[in-house]
C-alpha cells in the first residue's frame, strides 16, 4: 500500500463528491438548516402546543346540580369558562369542554364533587389539575372558617411546611439538554452526510460501470478501499463540524439575546467552551470513520444506488435507537457500555457537555470505535475481492 | 504478449445452474500484433477481456500477460496493461483532463512525465477543445476518445479494448480504427474485441471467432475466407457460427 496511490483515490472521490449535488445536499445544506429548524420545531411544541393546551382547559363544563353561586363565581373568578352539561361525562368525552363537574354522594353520605378528565389529552389534564387544586383550596378555606367559628386557630391545619429544591443548577440543565440533542443530531446527521458520498462511490461505480476500469489499474483493493473509506469519513466529518458549528451559533445568538426561542436561551446558559468542542470532535473523529467503513462495506453489496439506498435507510434508522437510549437520563457510561457503538458516543458528548466523563470510558469508546471502524475495512476488502459481488447482474 | 491457455470460465446462476461461458479456450497475440476477438452478444468476449484485465478469476486454465499469469500475479498484469471496457467507464463529473491526471498516477507515472504525456496524449486525440469540459457534457464518440487516451496514456505493452467503436459513427470509428493502427507500429500486444466482421477485417491480423464461449477457428481473413469458401463478410461469419468446431484445428 502506498501514499500516493490511497492519496490519488481519495482527492479523485473528494473531487466526485463535491461536484455531486446529492451529496453536497446531504453533507453541507442538511445539517446547516437542519439545527435551526430542530430548535423551531422543539420550541414549537413547547411553546405553541403548551399554550393551546392552556388556552383550552379553561373551558369546563358543569352540571345543573354542582351550580351553586358560590362554587360557580369562585370558578369564574379564577379564570374558568363554565359551559352547563346535561351529562358532564359525555361532554368530556366528546371534546365539547375539557373537563367537566358532577355531584353525587360518597359510601359515607357527604357530597362527592367528580371530575371527569381524559388523560389522554393535555388540555383535560390541565384542566383536572387546576380544578383539583381549586376545590382543595375551596375545601381549605371551609375548614378554616369553621375553625375559626369554633375559636381554634388555623395554624393546627399546618405543623411544618415542605419545600423541594433543585440542586442541579440550571447551567447543567441546559448541559443534559444540550448535550443530549448534540449527540443525537450529531450521529444521525453524520450518518445521513456520509451516506450518499458512501453509495455513489461504491453502487455508483458499479452501475455507471466505472469500478471496471479502476479495479483493472494498478491500485491495490486495500488501497482503493482506504480512499473511498478516508473520504467519506471526510464527508461524515464535515457534516459532523457543520451540524455543531450550526448549534453553536444558533446558542450563541440566543444568548446575545439576538432571536432564537425559549429553548435556545435555557440552552445557552451551558454554551460549550473550546475545549468541549475538542473534545466532542475527538470523540467524532473515530465515529466518522467508523461510519464511514460500515457504510461503504453495505453499500458494495448493491447493484444498484437504489438498492444499496435501500439497504441503508434502515441502518441510518438504526442508529436512531442507541442515539435516543443515550438521551434517556440516568445512564451512566462505564467502560462495558462504552463498547456498544452509536450508543456510545452519544451518551460520552452529553457527559463531555456536562463537564463529567471518566477518561477511561473516552478512551474506550475511541479505541472500541477505531476497533469496529478496522473490521468493517477488512470486511470491504474482502468484498472487493469477491467478484461474484462486483459483477453481479 | 498474451498467451491463453484452455481458459475456462463457469457462471453459477440459480436458474440455469452452472454455465461455462468461456470454455477451454486458447489463443496466442504477439508484440505488434491487433488480434480480433470476433462474436455475437453474449459469445463471452467480454468475460474473456475481463479475465486477462484481472477483473474475474479463470474457472480453469491458464493466461498469460507478458509472461506473468493473471491469478498468480495480478498486480503485475495490471501495470503492464491499458484496459478499455465496453462502455468507456468513465466518471462523468470529471473532466478528460482530470480523468487522464488520476489513471496517469495510478499507473505510477511520474509528475512531470505525466504532465507533458497528457498534453501530447490530448492533441493526438485531437481532444483539444473538450479536454476540460465534464464528461457527461461531451458526445459519445469524444468519450470514446478520452477512454483510449485513458487506455494508452501511461504507454502499456499490452492493451486490450472491449469493442472500442460500438455506437460510433463512421468518421469516429475510423479516428479509433487509425489509432489502433498506429499503436501496433510502436509494437503494442493488442487484443481487440468485435462483433462487426468489416472492422476485424480492416484492423485485425489474426481473428478468433468466438461463439457460445468456444473458439470455432482462428486465422488471418484470407484463411476465413479459404475454410468457408465465402466472399461476402456477413455470410463467412454466419457461416463460421453455424457449423461446429471442428474444422478448427485444420487452420490454428
Ligand atoms: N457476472 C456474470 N454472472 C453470470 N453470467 C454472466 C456474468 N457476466 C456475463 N454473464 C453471461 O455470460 C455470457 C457471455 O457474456 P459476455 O459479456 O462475455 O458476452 P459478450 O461476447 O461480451 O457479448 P456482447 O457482445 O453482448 O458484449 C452471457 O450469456 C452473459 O449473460
Ligand atoms: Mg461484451
Amino acid at each position: 500500500m502506498t501514499f500516493r496511490m490511497v492519496k490519488t483515490i481519495y482527492l479523485k472521490e473528494m473531487l466526485d463528491m463535491f461536484r455531486d449535488r446529492r451529496s453536497l445536499i446531504s453533507m453541507i445544506v442538511v445539517p446547516v438548516l437542519a439545527v435551526p429548524s430542530l430548535f423551531a420545531v422543539v420550541h414549537y411544541f413547547t411553546q405553541n402546543l403548551g399554550k393551546k393546551a392552556q388556552n383550552e382547559s379553561a373551558r369546563v363544563g358543569i352540571s345543573a346540580s354542582v351550580s351553586q353561586p358560590g362554587l360557580t363565581g369562585a370558578l369564574k373568578s379564577v379564570g374558568f369558562e363554565l359551559v352547563p352539561q346535561t351529562d358532564a361525562r359525555a361532554a368530556v368525552e366528546n371534546k365539547s369542554v375539557a373537563a367537566s363537574l358532577d355531584l353525587t354522594r360518597a359510601a359515607d353520605g357527604t357530597g362527592q364533587i367528580v371530575i371527569y378528565v381524559d388523560k389522554t389529552r393535555e388540555a383535560s389534564s390541565i384542566a383536572a389539575e387546576r380544578l383539583t387544586a381549586f376545590l382543595e383550596r375551596l375545601k381549605l378555606e371551609q375548614v378554616k372558617s369553621s375553625l375559626r367559628g369554633l375559636g381554634v386557630s388555623e395554624r393546627v391545619l399546618n405543623p411544618f411546611t415542605v419545600k423541594s429544591t433543585n440542586v442541579a443548577p440550571a447551567k447543567k440543565m441546559a448541559g443534559f439538554i444540550l448535550g443530549s440533542v448534540l449527540g443525537y443530531a450529531v450521529l444521525l446527521l453524520m450518518f445521513t452526510g456520509g451516506m450518499y458520498p458512501a453509495i455513489d462511490m461504491t453502487a455508483g461505480e458499479k452501475e455507471r460501470h466505472t469500478m471496471e476500469t479502476l479495479l483493472a489499474s494498478p491500485a491495490s483493493r486495500e488501497e482503493i478501499v482506504l480512499g473511498k473509506v478516508l473520504a467519506t469519513t471526510t464527508a461524515s466529518f464535515l457534516t459532523a463540524m457543520l451540524t455543531i458549528a450550526s448549534i453553536l451559533i444558533s446558542i450563541q445568538r440566543a444568548g446575545l439575546g439576538q432571536g432564537g426561542g425559549e429553548f435556545e436561551r435555557l440552552v445557552s446558559r451551558a454554551a460549550p467552551d473550546a475545549s468541549t468542542v475538542v473534545l466532542v470532535l475527538l470523540t467524532l473523529l473515530p465515529t466518522a470513520l467508523f461510519a464511514a467503513s460500515v457504510m461503504i462495506a453495505i453499500a458494495l453489496f448493491a447493484r444498484g444506488f437504489k438498492e444499496a439506498q435501500s439497504l441503508l435507510t434502515p441502518v441510518v434508522m438504526a442508529v436512531v435507537v442507541p442515539a435516543v437510549v443515550g438521551m434517556l437520563p440516568g445512564i451512566e457510561l462505564n467502560v462495558g457500555l462504552a463498547l456498544i457503538p452509536v450508543f456510545n458516543v452519544s451518551q460520552l458528548i452529553k457527559e463531555i457537555v456536562l463537564g463529567e466523563f471518566s477518561h477511561l470510558a473516552f478512551l474506550a469508546a475511541f479505541l472500541s470505535n477505531v476497533f469496529y471502524a478496522l473490521v468493517a475495512f477488512w470486511f470491504s476488502v474482502r468484498i472487493f475481492k469477491t467478484e461474484s459481488v462486483l459483477f453481479r447482474s | 504478449m498474451i498467451q491463453v491457455e484452455s481458459l475456462t470460465k463457469t457462471f453459477r446462476d440459480k436458474a440455469r445452474g452452472d454455465r461455462a461461458v468461456v470454455d477451454q479456450v486458447s489463443f496466442e497475440v504477439r508484440d505488434g500484433e491487433i488480434f480480433g476477438l470476433l462474436g455475437p452478444n453474449g459469445a463471452g468476449k467480454t468475460t474473456t477481456l475481463r479475465m486477462l484485465a484481472t477483473l474475474l478469476k479463470p474457472s480453469a486454465g491458464r493466461a498469460l500477460v507478458d509472461g506473468h499469469d493473471v491469478t498468480a500475479e495480478p498486480a503485475e498484469v495490471r501495470r503492464r496493461i491499458g484496459f478499455l471496457s465496453g462502455d468507456t467507464g468513465l466518471y462523468h463529473r470529471l473532466t478528460p483532463r482530470e480523468t487522464l491526471r488520476i489513471f496517469g498516477r495510478l499507473n505510477r507515472m511520474e509528475e512531470d512525465r505525466l504532465r507533458d504525456r497528457i498534453d501530447e496524449v490530448i492533441s493526438m486525440l485531437s481532444m483539444q477543445e473538450f479536454a476540460d469540459i465534464k464528461v457527461d457534457k461531451l458526445s459519445t464518440g469524444m468519450r470514446q476518445r478520452v477512454g483510449l487516451a485513458r487506455t494508452l496514456l501511461h504507454d502499456p505493452p499490452i492493451l486490450i479494448l472491449d469493442e472500442p467503436t460500438s455506437g460510433l459513427d463512421v468518421p469516429t470509428a475510423r479516428v479509433i480504427e487509425e489509432f489502433i493502427v498506429s499503436a501496433r507500429k510502436s509494437g503494442k500486444c493488442i487484443l481487440y474485441s468485435t462483433h462487426v466482421m468489416e472492422e476485424a477485417e480492416f484492423l485485425c491480423d489474426r481473428i478468433a471467432v468466438i461463439h457460445e464461449g468456444h473458439i470455432r477457428i482462428i486465422g488471418t481473413m484470407g484463411e476465413l475466407k479459404a475454410v468457408t469458401g465465402r466472399e461476402r463478410l456477413r455470410e463467412i461469419f454466419l457461416e463460421l457460427l453455424d457449423s461446429g468446431g471442428m474444422r478448427k484445428a485444420a487452420v490454428v
